[in-house]
Order: C-alpha cells, then structure tokens, then sequence
C-alpha cells in the first residue's frame, strides 16, 4: 500500500496537531519559562512544516501519480495478502491469549498455523514447532528466567 | 597498561569467549540469509545480551555484526541478492565473476579484504577515540546540544532518498521519546492515565518492531521466492588473494578509509560505505570499462569499506554517545539501560571496558578468517534452509525478546505498533534509520536542549558563546541552509539508494 505524499503530509499534519493540543493541558512551572510542553510543541511545528512541504512539493512537482493509493501487486493475491494479515492476526491472538493460555500452547499453535500456511509439509511443520517452542521456552525461561506465561502447563512446569 | 590488563582479564574468559564463538556462527548464519540484515542481528541478540554482563553483551554485538557484514557477501555471489544491504553496491559484479568461473578468487577476496578493511577501521579507533574524548571532557550542555543537533543532521544527510522525509522520520522518533516521564520536571507527558507508559516507549520492543517486525512483513509476502544456488564447486578460496593485494593495495587503503570516515557520520553505516567506496573505485580506475564484467577492482574498496565502517561508526558512539549507524543506535541504547551512559567520561572511569571492545574488535576480525571459511564452505547448505520454515520461527523470537524487555504483553504491543509503522514508513520511503536516532538520543537531546535553555533563558546568543559550542553551531545552522537551498532548487541530496 502506498499512500501519495500530500496523504502522508495531511496524516503528519492532523497527528503533530493532536499532539500539540495535548500539550494544552501540560502544568506550567512557577518561576521558569520553559516546561514539560516546549519540547513537544517544537518537535509538532517541525512535523506540520515537514507536512506541508511534503503537500506542496506533491503539488509542484510535474510526475506526481494521480491515484491517491496505490496497491502493492501483492495485495491482489489472496495467498500473499493473507500471510500479511495471518502473521499480524496471530501476533494479536498472543497477545490476547498468551497470559491465560501460556506460552508453550500458544507458540505451538502460532507456529503450526504459519508453518502450514506458508505450504510446509504437516509432519515437519508439527515436528519443528514443537522443537522450535521447547527450544526458545528452554532458553528464556529457563536460561535468561524471562517469566513466561505458563497458563494451562502451569502445574507441570 | 593497568586498564589495558584488567580489559584482557574481562574478556579472556571462557564464558566471554564462548559468547564471542556463538555470536560469530549466529551473525554468519543470519548475514548469509539474505532478507536478515546485520541491523536485524543486532535487534534480535540485544534481549539476549540484555542480561548478560557489558563485556559478552558487546562482544555478542561486535563479532556478530562483523561476522553479518562479511557474510552478505555469500549469497550475493552465490545467488546474486546480497545477504545484508551492506553488500548490495557490489553483488553484480560478484555474481558477475561467479558466472565466469570465479567464485573461489570473489569468496576469498571477500574474505581477506573485510578481514583487513575491519582491522583498519580497529586501529582508527583505537587511535581516534581516546584523543576525542579528551577534548570531549571540556564540553557543556550547548556543545552536546550542538553535537546531537549536528548528529542527528549528519544523519538525515546521509541516509535519506528524500531529505524532507528524512526529517520527518526523525522527529516522528523525538517525538515518540516524549511519551513517558519528562527529563527535565517529571512530569507524564501523553501516557494517558497508563501506568505502563510512564516509563516511556521501551527502546529494545520498538527497536525489534521496525527493524526486525517489518521486515518480516516484508518477507511473508514473497516467503515462496527462494533463488536458485549457483552449481559450482569450491575449492580453495585463497589462491590469488596475494595476487589481489599486491595489485590493488591502495584500492584497499582507500576503501578502509572511506569506510571509517563514513561509518563514523552519524546515520550513514556499512551500506552507504561500500556504495561511495565503489562508485570512487571506478571514477578513478584506470580500466573502468571493466566494471560491471565481473572485475575484482571495486569490490577490494567496498569489501573493505563496509567492514572498517563498522569500527568507524564506534568512534561517535564511545566518545559521544552519538551513534555513527544504526547498530551503534542500538548499542547506545544497551549501554543506557545498563547504566553506562557512553560519553567522555567512560573513558575516565572505565577505561577497562573502552579497551574491552578494542580488544573483542581485534579479536573479531581474526575469528572472521576461520568462521567466514567455515560459511563459505557451508555456503550452499546455509543457503538452503527454507525461508518458510526460518520466518515464523524468527517472528515468536521477536515476540518473546519483546515481551522479555517488559515482563508484560506491553512490550509486544510497542513491537507490534512500531512494526507496522516501521513496515508503512518505508513503503512511503521515509527512512528508518533517523527515527531511531531521534528515539535514542531524544532523551539527552531534550534535556541539554532544556539545559541550555534556562540557563540561556531563552536567549539564543548564550548557544554560541563557547567557541566549540559555536564552531559546532555554525556547522549545523550551515548545512541546514544547505538541505533548504537543495531542497528549494529541487535537487535530490541522493548519495546512494540506502537502507541501513
């Protein structure tokens, strides 16, 4: 997906704008000239200067695309759109689930779904997750004692 | 001598060096795999090291990163795509000479020259960076505002397709440090009631989402497109290196040098190095029609630029605390977190650990002789483990790294939101590299900014009083009118296509 750059800019003007009106609500200091919003506010008029020429250098320039986005050829392929929101749709279901869950489950089941969906064969795919998982759980939990989620394993951890 | 003693001691130990082997093999295997960047290396080894001791961390970082670099050089042989965008200037003319039957000479020369390009790119170090920091000793808040100012201008100037992006990206990065508790009053700045980003946007999940999460978007869309390794035996990749350097040892020279001085700007790394090294090799060539057939000429610069660059990119990085790439970016922050704030004065309290890196630079570079033989041996088999199998697996590592920096999903929140930032900036071509700066050096960015601001209440002279702090000033303001007067008259500041 590709947006022109006078989106880009509209997009960098309306956020920097939404920044600099949180900053309405920031304390000022008694006795000092420069508080918590100085710092924000510049970076925010900085980023609406770089909007707007961004807008108007879209607009002075003589081989501007017309389409305001314009699709990556991938995103016509059902298979490769796919990969693109599976791998986001499962990053959000570990994020969901993995507490309750815990870790072991969810990775098995994070992997095998990739595994299989990117075309590897069933066998390997079950074979290398669960080593893949005993592996990086080993690693982290046991090796680093990164607490990871043990949810429904917790008993036998 | 009592600190130097006291570094070998800290790095001489069998855990270190165990680290320092196993770093080595991991940074060949993922510099080989091409779509895996040294940058990507580094991102997915810091929640490694993060619990490790500073020595094997930056051991782990160093050796893994020299050893990435040169090993961008196999597939780009081998199956013309180069393994890290370090090797892309010259993958042509590698694949070139593989087709004409010179594998071996190319694979070796790639050897031997980043071997010697990282061991020049050491001794500047080791030369420039105490000198440096001697003189850094003397600065206050105007010359470190100034210094970070001129840092984070170096690095829209060099990276950027489009400087005016370059910008942007940059203060997309400051302004994402301003989440979290401001530096200078304590007060919680766009948190929204959230205890968890009180403590602002953690610098390793965000790290691991626009360097490694995007990337891996980008791989999942054309995970079924894996080339075709070139049928050739190998056979002994040294005969002819001799030869090689005889004839072209000033293109080695001048290609190391080139390598530091651009690897030391802020924001420009291995990559841009190996591009400017190349296209100066053929300038002044005497046979520059050759280039493009397979000629070895060119790529003695850029092999050696990539790899002295990334010594050159320390030099910054250890007296400053600016960093020259966007490793150094990553390291500075490893450093932060582990209460070593890199600046001047390290090299006063622990100068133990400044000789610590020198001496695992050096050690580095020696160990790339064996280990880069040993992958060019294994060239074909490392290039052959399927990315479809490889990508999934990556991606759980990105997510438990992320989750292990906070101890909570939060941490893979920020990768997953960074990430597909990160994924949508550079579909728009707005460079990564500059909003990573801009997240790592925000904090000391804002707070001498601050600083100098109440002391100089709000007068704009107090900025150039000191000579340094004008010196440094006038060189910023100048390049600034620079990119404005560049980007009035409409032209590209385009060094190269780069993406660190």
């Amino acid at each position: 997906m590709r947006a022109n750059d006078a989106i880009c800019g509209i997009v960098l003007i309306a956020l920097s704008a939404l920044m600099i009106a949180l900053t309405a609500s920031f304390p000022d200091f008694p006795g000092q000239k420069y508080g918590p919003a100085l710092f924000p506010r510049v970076l925010g008029a900085g980023l609406i200067l770089c909007g707007g020429l961004l807008i108007w250098k879209h607009y002075a320039s003589t081989q501007r695309s017309a389409r305001w986005v314009a699709l990556a050829p991938w995103t016509r392929e059902p298979w490769r759109l796919g990969s693109f929101v599976l791998m986001l749709a499962l990053l959000l279901l570990y994020i969901g689930a993995s507490e309750k869950v815990g870790f072991i489950p969810i990775a098995l089941v994070f992997l095998v779904v990739l595994f299989l969906w990117f075309g590897v064969r069933p066998l390997v795919a079950i074979i290398t997750a669960l080593i893949a998982t005993i592996a990086i759980h080993e690693f982290f939990a046991t090796l680093l004692r990164v607490p990871l989620p043990r949810g429904w394993l917790d008993q036998f951890l | 001598m009592d600190a130097f003693v006291a570094a070998a001691g800290l790095v001489f130990q069998f855990k270190v060096l165990w680290v320092i082997c196993a770093s080595a093999a991991f940074g060949i295997f993922v510099g080989a795999m091409p779509g895996l960047t040294a940058t990507m290396a580094t991102a997915l080894l810091v929640p490694v090291t993060f619990f490790m001791d500073p020595v094997p961390a930056l051991g782990a970082i160093v050796t893994a990163t020299a050893m990435a670099i040169f090993a961008g050089d196999i597939p780009a042989a081998m199956l013309r795509i180069p393994g890290t965008p370090a090797s892309a200037a010259y993958t042509d003319e590698s694949y070139a000479m593989s087709k004409k039957g010179e594998l071996d000479l190319n694979l070796g020369v790639n050897l031997v020259f980043s071997v010697l390009g990282g061991m020049i790119g050491v001794v500047i170090l080791v030369l420039c960076a105490p000198a440096l920091a001697e003189a850094a000793l003397q600065f206050s808040s105007y010359e470190y505002f100034w210094l970070a100012a001129l840092g984070l201008t170096c690095a829209i100037f060099m990276t950027a397709e489009d400087p005016l992006k370059g910008v942007a990206s940059l203060l997309f990065g400051l302004a994402i440090n301003t989440i979290g508790i401001d530096p200078a009053a304590g007060f919680p700045r766009f948190t929204f009631g959230s205890v968890e980003m009180l403590q602002g946007i953690s610098f390793i999940p965000a790290m691991i989402g626009m360097f490694a999460l995007s990337e891996l978007l980008r791989g999942a869309v054309s995970v079924d497109q894996q080339g075709a390794v070139l049928a050739q035996k190998i056979g002994n990749v040294f005969v002819g290196v001799w030869g090689v350097f005889k004839k072209y040892w000033f293109n080695f020279l001048r290609g190391s040098a080139i390598g530091v001085v651009i690897g030391a700007l802020p924001g420009a790394g291995a990559d841009i190095a190996a591009w400017i090294s190349f296209a100066v090799s053929k300038k002044f060539s005497k046979e520059p029609e050759k280039f493009g057939t397979g000629h070895i000429e060119g790529i003695v610069d850029a092999t050696s630029a990539n790899n002295s660059a990334l010594g050159g990119a320390w030099i910054p990085a250890l007296v400053f605390g600016i960093p020259g790439d966007s490793i150094t970016a990553i390291v500075i922050g490893v450093l932060y977190m582990k209460g070593m704030n890199p600046g001047p004065s390290v090299f006063l309290q622990n100068p133990q650990f400044i000789y610590a890196v020198f001496i695992i630079f050096v050690l580095a570079n020696i160990l790339m002789l064996p280990f880069g033989w040993l992958a060019i041996k294994s060239g074909k088999q490392i290039l052959r483990v399927p990315r479809n199998v490889l990508l999934p697996v990556i991606l759980i590592f990105c997510v438990v790294g992320a989750y292990a920096m906070t101890n909570s999903v939060f941490g893979i929140w920020i990768m997953l939101i960074m990430g597909v930032i990160g994924w949508l900036m550079e579909e728009h071509h707005f460079p990564i590299a500059p909003a990573i700066l801009g997240l790592v050096l925000g904090e000391m960015f804002e707070q001498n900014f601050m600083t100098s601001m109440i002391k100089a209440d709000g007068n704009a002279l107090f900025f150039f009083q000191r000579p340094i702090a004008a010196t440094l000033g006038v060189v910023t303001l100048a390049i600034w009118a620079t990119m404005i007067w560049r980007g009035v008259k409409g032209r590209k500041a385009t060094l190269a296509p780069s993406d660190a």
